[in-house]
């Protein structure tokens, strides 16, 4: 019996003491750098990660907040509603931004641009080029999100090792022309070496590195060109030492590289979408079909993804209005009349000064750009079997003209004693005899906050999904992709650029090329030289001059990307986000019925919040963020103004 | 049974409470540091809007890091004061405001007990003759511009009339009525003093108005001009209380 026990537990210690022989097993479950640089789908799942982090100012862009938000309210703290190009109530214009500082993900990049050259001989040469490109597309990207926010960064390159001494890791800030130096050569070889294969859509391949650099060089070169005009060079040490600013000596070098990436994306297959007949449908179907020849680079979302990893959003469900349109909270962003009015609009007031009065409110629509109505909805648009209607309320009569109404202060005369009637949702007036609803059943209600209230007369189209049922328009229920670059950008960068380097009927003949899409009246406007320095939006008083052709460019991007989250990005570079946030208090377009003629009026009016929209001049750039100064001496000095 | 459960929270409450007793081992800060600063034109305070613009301090004697600038608000009155902060030495360097940058920081300035440090700026410019006249309940307020140094001077941006219920009065924090019918009054220029008002030290006089106010109510009014500077502060006119008539 005692020889059996001992035999079991000699024959139990060998048996464990066997298995501990090796101890140092690679992990099952863990894929490391052979698996993932060794084949071309592993290489595919490294890039994934990155591309869900790039820096696109998407539907979960959250204007003050960051990236890939994942929060239900992101729509509405969009960056559109932050810098003004929305009436909405939420946000307004925060100079420090969120502290974006994505070494993490440059370390990947540089991990693999390190590493995969030991992998070559795994694949084709064409294969090995074609990656190498895209991780430096990727890379360049990490930096552009950077060099917009914060001038000039530290450009790292490699793989820093943790243990190394504080002397090799504190790194120093490189000037801003080195900055965006190292974007165009990490983007010419990104061209240079991927190829023009454009069947993953969600991929970048030579074409989209192109269209970056078509962005990144034109923000380069108006900085380079306008940041004199700020006068920061006086006080300012990261001015002084090229950290935060360029000379305008260095303008050209940059508009130059944009027009060239522009041609090279036009040697791609794009082509601007002309699908449809109808100009209006046409406009708005861009954005939604998938296929659109003139899509370059798609960010793709997938409501069947799971929750969590940022790959819904809510656009239809925060831009529609409830319960009509959304079964979610509904709209919160409208279209403001400073903008409306930069597209062909027909005359709502007459030369006598007197309202045109129209037999419907939906005749607003007659005679406005089909590129405007591709972007907003007005009344009378339908939407999800329902009809747009939007009226502010009813003028008893309505005897004078337009600029009576005092801006729309109920101390005006002709507003007051009860001849302008306005209400809640749903409130009547019986005037003689007869029983009318105050206001339209989409706004502007007097008893309601920003929700489902058009503030002015139109709610955005832009983007909005047509073909889902109101139902089914909730959280996290869009699947729309975001398209990140497409063909009417690049033109536009390109137009900008020429325009800049004096080439200027080159120019127009790309602004022509959109201006024939949209459908507007004139086509090709001709080219007026004369100074000015008033700008559009808000009539702002730049503090240098421009010619008036130069600022129709200007205008054309507002009006063809309108949006699209490129406007703030384009008066922080054209430094003019300071004077036209002066104060702007938008107007809006606000419909009427005149009782006693049964017609209806449209009056420009300001909004009845006071909401109005600042920037001082700290906006141009971002603080390097304060923690990393705290570990990190040598990122001083700090940006100007902070 | 009941006592000994009143008695156990009790005690763990004494516990808790005991266990917070040890006073921090550092000091409250307590060093206090004040003064003015100084319009050099009129030796009196520069006119100044509360919260405008501040003084940067770096205390020198943290030696660990670079350290990062404090900020000390400068007051309506043109002083500032501040008595939390740590015994210490300081830079001190007046930043932002609308005056000609100050260059020369003040190095050195050692915080402990009370201290009195005075700044003396170049204001960019003199709003002079200010007056306000109304016209039943209608405002109108005029000034004129001096430049005292034109060379180099930054492009004239804006004149804007500032009205406000207190006597605290200008684009400081809070301290304006902020709606359209006023802002929309503001002289836009942004021309240079050469091609606004030419060779002249002193411009024109400047009229704003008609400014809509209310009937019985009292103002604090004054005007406000800027050049296009980094930080485009304002010069203001001294503040002067309007009376509307019921």
């Amino acid at each position: 019996m005692k020889k059996r026990l001992l035999a079991y537990i000699a024959l139990l210690g060998a048996l464990v003491f066997s298995q501990c022989r090796q101890l140092d097993l690679e992990p099952k479950g863990i894929m490391g750098e052979p698996e993932l640089f060794g084949t071309e789908y592993g290489v595919k799942m490294y890039f994934t990660g990155l591309y869900n982090w790039l820096p696109i100012e998407d539907f979960q862009y959250y204007a003050n907040d960051g990236y890939r938000k994942n929060d239900w309210g992101t729509e509405k703290n969009s960056q559109g509603a932050m810098s003004g190009e929305y009436f909405n109530t939420w946000i307004s214009v925060d100079n420090d931004g969120f502290g974006y500082w994505p070494y993490d993900r440059i370390r990947e990049v540089n991990n693999f641009i390190q590493s995969f050259p030991n992998y070559k001989d795994k694949f084709p040469d064409e294969t090995f080029n074609k990656l190498m490109g895209e991780a430096h597309f990727l890379r360049a990207y990490f930096y552009f999100g950077m060099a917009k926010r914060y001038g000039g960064v530290p450009i790292v390159t490699e793989v820093q090792d943790p243990l190394a001494s504080s002397e090799v890791l504190n790194v120093s800030r490189n000037t801003e022309y080195d900055t965006w130096k190292f974007i165009h050569d990490d983007l010419q070889f990104a061209i240079d070496n991927m190829l023009s294969d454009t069947k993953e859509t969600g991929r970048a391949n030579k074409y989209v590195a192109a269209a970056l650099m078509s962005r990144a060089m034109l923000y380069a070169g108006s900085v380079a060109k306008y940041t004199e005009s700020l006068g920061f060079k006086a006080t300012e040490l990261a001015t002084q030492q090229g950290l935060a600013g360029m000379e305008p000596s260095q303008a050209n070098e940059f508009f130059e590289y944009a027009v060239a990436a522009g041609k090279v994306v036009e040697t791609g297959p794009y082509s601007l979408y002309n699908k449809l007949e109808d100009k209006a449908t046409n406009f708005a179907r861009l954005f939604l079909d998938d296929s659109s020849p003139e899509t370059i680079f798609l960010k793709e979302y997938n409501r069947n993804s799971p929750r969590g990893n940022a790959l819904q959003h809510n656009y239809d469900a925060l831009m529609s209005p409830a319960p009509d349109m959304s079964s979610f909270v509904g709209a919160e962003s409208f279209v403001p009349l400073d903008f409306m009015e930069l597209y062909d609009m027909p005359a709502y007031t007459n030369p006598d000064g007197t309202p045109v009065r129209f037999d419907s409110r939906g005749d607003i629509r007659d005679g406005m750009e089909p590129r405007a109505r591709g972007t907003m909805y007005l009344d009378g648009d339908e939407l999800r079997g329902k009809t747009f209607s939007i009226q502010r309320g009813i003028y008893r009569t309505f005897d004078g003209v337009a600029t009576d109404i005092q801006r729309g202060v109920n101390s005006a005369p002709i507003n007051s004693n009860g001849n302008r009637i306005l209400g809640g949702k749903g409130w009547t007036t019986e005037i003689n005899g007869v029983t009318y609803t105050i206001t339209g059943a989409h706004g502007n209600f007097e008893d309601q906050g920003g929700e489902n209230n058009a503030f002015g007369s139109a709610f955005i189209r832009k983007y909005i999904n047509p073909d889902m049922a109101t139902a089914d328009v909730r959280d996290w229920r869009s699947d729309q992709s975001w398209v990140v670059f497409r063909l009417g950008e690049v033109y536009l960068n390109t137009a900008e650029a020429l325009y800049e380097l004096g080439k200027r009927e080159e120019a127009f003949d790309y602004i022509a090329k959109i201006r024939e899409r949209a459908g507007a009246k004139v086509v090709r406007p001709a080219i007026d030289m004369t100074m000015t320095n008033i700008g559009s939006i808000n009539k702002a008083n730049y503090t240098y001059s421009l010619e008036k052709s130069l600022q129709f460019i200007r205008d054309e991007r507002a009006r063809e990307l309108y949006a699209e989250n490129h406007w703030w990005w384009d008066i922080r570079r054209w430094r003019t986000a300071d004077q036209i946030l002066n104060n702007f208090r938008q107007r809006l377009l606000s419909c009427y019925y005149v009782a006693d003629e049964g017609k209806y009026i449209y009056l420009d009016e300001d909004n009845r919040f006071n909401r109005q929209w600042n920037a001082s001049k700290s906006c141009y750039y971002e603080p390097i963020p304060w923690g990393e100064i705290g570990k990190n001496n040598n990122l001083l000095p700090q940006n100007p103004l902070y | 049974m009941k006592k000994l459960i009143i008695y156990s929270i009790l005690g763990v409450m004494l516990l808790s409470v005991t266990s917070c007793y040890k006073a921090d081992n550092w000091d409250a800060p307590s060093a206090r540091i004040h003064g003015r600063v100084i319009d050099s034109y009129t030796g009196e305070n520069l006119l100044s809007s509360q919260n405008d613009w501040s003084i940067r301090i770096w205390e020198r004697s943290w030696t660990a890091s670079e350290p990062t600038n404090q900020n000390l608000p400068v007051k309506q009155d043109g002083s500032y004061n501040n008595s939390k902060l740590f015994a210490g030495t300081y830079d001190m360097l007046p930043y932002g405001g609308p005056f000609w940058p100050v260059t020369d920081t003040v190095k050195n300035v050692t915080l402990n007990g009370t201290t009195e440090q005075e700044f003396t700026v170049t204001p960019y410019l003199q709003l002079l003759d200010f007056e306000t006249h109304l016209e039943g309940t209608n405002l109108f307020m005029s000034c004129r511009l001096k430049a005292p140094i034109r060379t180099g001077l930054p492009n004239l941006v804006e004149i804007k009339p500032f009205l406000s219920l207190t006597t605290f009065c200008g684009a400081g924090a809070n301290s304006n009525i902020d709606i359209g019918e006023y802002s929309n009054k503001r002289i836009q220029i942004n021309k240079s003093w050469q091609d606004e008002v030419g060779d002249s030290e002193t411009s024109n006089v400047y009229t704003i108005g008609p400014l809509p106010v209310k009937a019985g109510y009292t103002y604090y009014v004054r005007l406000g001009a800027n050049v296009n500077d980094a930080n485009r502060k304002y010069n203001y006119t001294e503040i002067v209380r309007v009376d509307v008539p019921r």
